[in-house]
């Protein structure tokens, strides 16, 4: 037997996904011309529309949960336990509220591992080396086996951090269902119920951002957001550091050499930059004691010289980054 | 006891009829819409050098001001904070007020500014800028305003240069960086910041912004965006929106030995409170800054905590020191209405008794 009411809402959200799915394709990347060039890689540009389109959605198919009756509160029912399911279930798309704070812009350390851990799959290292422990290596290739040793090793740690890491935001996101049901407490009264869905998600935030700062401030969090760091950051230094060997083995000049080569150009823009300086102060006092009888005007009028341009006739707008 | 939630069904459907209809009307306007501009005040550049640019605001109203007035933003974001759009733009409205107002713009880092430290930054560039601006006006000492960690270089400098500064501003400048309120600071503290500069070099802009949408995940990532909703069939609001996500996300890398430096002695040292920086080998003492200084901060602020603003007073050398609370954030300090009608009047005001 069909019911009207049901039916209604599932068009109505069927209409409601169409429509969604529409204005996601928007503003999507458009596909390479070659159907067998590589997809287009996330640029900067992309993350805010990544991260609006990923909160929108969110959002959305909330309230078409809502909407669809099983979770909406009902009078007079448990409204903690209406709660949970709103905010709690698994399927929730809020239920991991802190979960997906990762994003392109944030160098995507996950994804590194994992197209490393590929890389070496596919030139024959197999599983993790090193993954049961440090194993002694020989031969020709000991080098190289030791340093995958080292590298997978710091991967295992990297990604030990990360989970505890993870259970912090998990914690914190469990916290934040409990101040969201105190602050809703709050709101018994009849002229202060809450009567909309954006008022309702509205108060979540607050309650999720609460039980977040709560955590991030904490000392251990601090302990295991630096670990976390790095660790990352070991992982990166080993890769790099093979990377370099590869290219010097290719003749090609590496990122270290490049830096090297700055650091030294820089301490010698250093010792110029002192050497004007003295020269400047000591041609400052060569006329004073020539003409002693104007050292305030000439002093006024000539302070610090500064290697100064011309200034430019035409006024550019604020630029891009090149 | 009566359920706290009384949404009726039928609105339910209202509000995601709202969204889709907002969507919709978005999707038109957002696909035609431009890249937003600055409020771009008309301005001439007096001195570069490398990537930096200092600039010269060139308004309406003559200067009734004696002292140039040079602003020091922060090496994070792009100075156009300060002249946003031409109704908020603090630049524009300190022009109106009677100040000669010079900008430093940094530039953008690249991997040949990699190795440059704090002292090439404030003793270096900062310094020879000050005698750019001192020199085009025959000045012994200029006005300095410094904005949030443009402002901590600017206490420095002023305590290294106090001859050549007048009267010092700061703005959401962080002092105290060891407050317990301080979410930054303790994500820091236990970071091992050689190994991450020798890793990264320059640090990725991408990566700052991450951190700093990390500090309020929910509302800097969803909720801002499920607001933009609102806005969408707004093309005014939208255009202001699409403005400000410029400003935040085309921000400059930060050269890797400056970084190593702040971190080390500001974030996880608290030196400059402490007593014990130094800067080119330079002993940084706030007590040798005597000049009169108006401290300004945000009430409201989530990265520069007020209380490691408010800890200036403690520790400067001057007694003309003048604090001034604003109600709002780190961002609205600038761009607000309220901040246009209370911000720059205030400086103009302090510094017109001073000039």
């Amino acid at each position: 037997m069909t019911d009207p009411a049901n039916d209604f809402i599932r068009d109505y959200q069927a209409l409601a996904q169409q429509s969604w799915d529409a204005w996601s394709r928007q503003f999507q990347p458009q596909p390479a011309a070659n159907p067998f060039a590589p997809p287009p890689a996330p640029v900067a540009g992309n993350d805010m529309l990544e991260r609006a389109l990923t909160g929108l959605k969110g959002y959305f198919d909330w309230m078409q949960a809502a909407a669809a009756g099983s979770t909406a509160p009902q009078p007079g029912s448990d409204w903690r336990q209406q709660l949970q399911q709103m905010f709690g279930g698994t399927s929730q798309p809020f239920a991991q509220a802190f979960g997906g704070i990762d994003s392109a812009g944030a160098e995507g350390f996950a994804r590194q591992w994992q197209s490393w851990l590929q890389a070496a799959q596919h030139g024959g290292f197999g599983d993790l080396p090193g993954a049961y422990g440090p194993t002694p290596a020989f031969g020709l290739n000991r080098e190289q086996q030791m340093q995958q040793q080292v590298l997978a090793t710091a991967l295992l740690e990297a990604m030990q951090a990360s989970a505890r890491y993870q259970e912090l935001i998990q914690r914190a996101n469990a916290q934040g269902m409990q101040h969201l049901q105190e602050k809703l407490a709050q709101h018994a009264e009849p002229d202060r119920q809450i009567d909309s869905l954006k008022g309702l998600y509205d108060l979540w935030v607050d309650a999720s951002e609460q039980a977040y700062a709560e955590i991030a401030l904490s000392d251990e969090f601090r302990e295991v957001y630096g670990e976390m760091v790095n660790t990352q950051m070991r992982v990166r230094k080993l890769q790099q550091q093979q990377t370099e060997q590869l290219c010097q083995q290719l003749g090609v000049p590496t990122r270290s050499e490049v830096s090297s080569l700055g650091e030294r150009l820089q301490a010698l823009r250093r010792e110029l930059a002192a050497l004007k300086r003295q020269l400047a102060g000591k041609q400052a006092t060569a006329p004073a004691k020539a003409a002693p009888a104007k050292p305030a005007a000439a002093a006024k009028k000539a302070p610090a010289k500064a290697a100064r341009k011309p200034a430019a006739a035409s006024v550019p707008g604020p630029r891009k980054r090149q | 006891m009566q359920t706290p939630l009384s949404i009726d069904p039928a609105r339910v459907l209202a509000d995601i009829a709202t969204f889709q209809r907002k969507l919709a009307a978005g999707m038109g306007l957002l696909r035609d819409m431009h890249e937003p501009e600055y409020a771009n005040t008309p301005r001439e550049l007096v001195y570069s050098e490398d990537k930096l640019k200092v600039w010269h605001f060139t308004g309406h109203v003559k200067a009734s001001s004696k002292t140039p007035l040079l602003i020091v933003y922060a090496l994070v974001n792009t100075v156009w904070m300060t002249d946003l759009q031409a109704d908020r733009s603090m630049v524009r409205n300190l022009l109106e007020q009677g100040e000669d107002v010079y900008l430093i713009d940094w530039g953008y880092p690249d991997g040949a500014d990699r190795w440059l430290t704090l002292d090439d930054y404030i003793n270096g560039y900062l310094d020879r800028c000050v005698d750019a601006v001192r020199e085009r006006h025959g000045l012994d000492a200029i006005n300095l305003l410094g904005i949030c960690q443009g402002g901590t270089f600017s206490l420095c400098y002023t305590a290294l240069h106090p001859d050549k500064v007048k009267n010092l501003v700061t703005m959401v400048t962080p002092v105290d960086f060891h407050t317990p309120d301080n979410m930054l600071s303790g994500w820091c503290r236990n970071m091992d910041v050689d190994l991450f500069v020798d890793t990264m070099g320059n640090i990725p802009a991408g990566l700052m912004n991450y951190v700093y949408l990390t500090l309020k995940p929910l509302r800097l990532n969803q909720q801002k965006y499920i607001g933009l909703v609102d806005i969408l069939d707004n093309p005014v609001e939208l255009e202001n929106f699409l403005r400000m996500e410029r400003w935040i996300f085309d921000s400059p890398d930060q050269a890797g030995e400056a970084f190593r430096q702040f971190i080390k002695d500001f974030y996880q040292g608290n030196k400059l409170v402490k007593g014990t920086l130094e800067i080119g080998g330079q002993a940084v003492d706030l007590g040798m800054v005597t000049q009169p200084v108006l401290n300004i901060f945000a009430e409201q602020d989530h990265l520069v905590p007020p209380d490691a603003s408010r800890a200036l007073g403690k520790h400067v050398g001057s007694t003309d020191y003048t604090q001034l609370a604003f109600k709002g954030g780190h961002i609205g300090i600038y761009v607000s209405g309220r901040a246009q009608r209370e911000v720059p009047p205030a400086i103009h005001q302090w510094l017109r008794q001073r000039d």
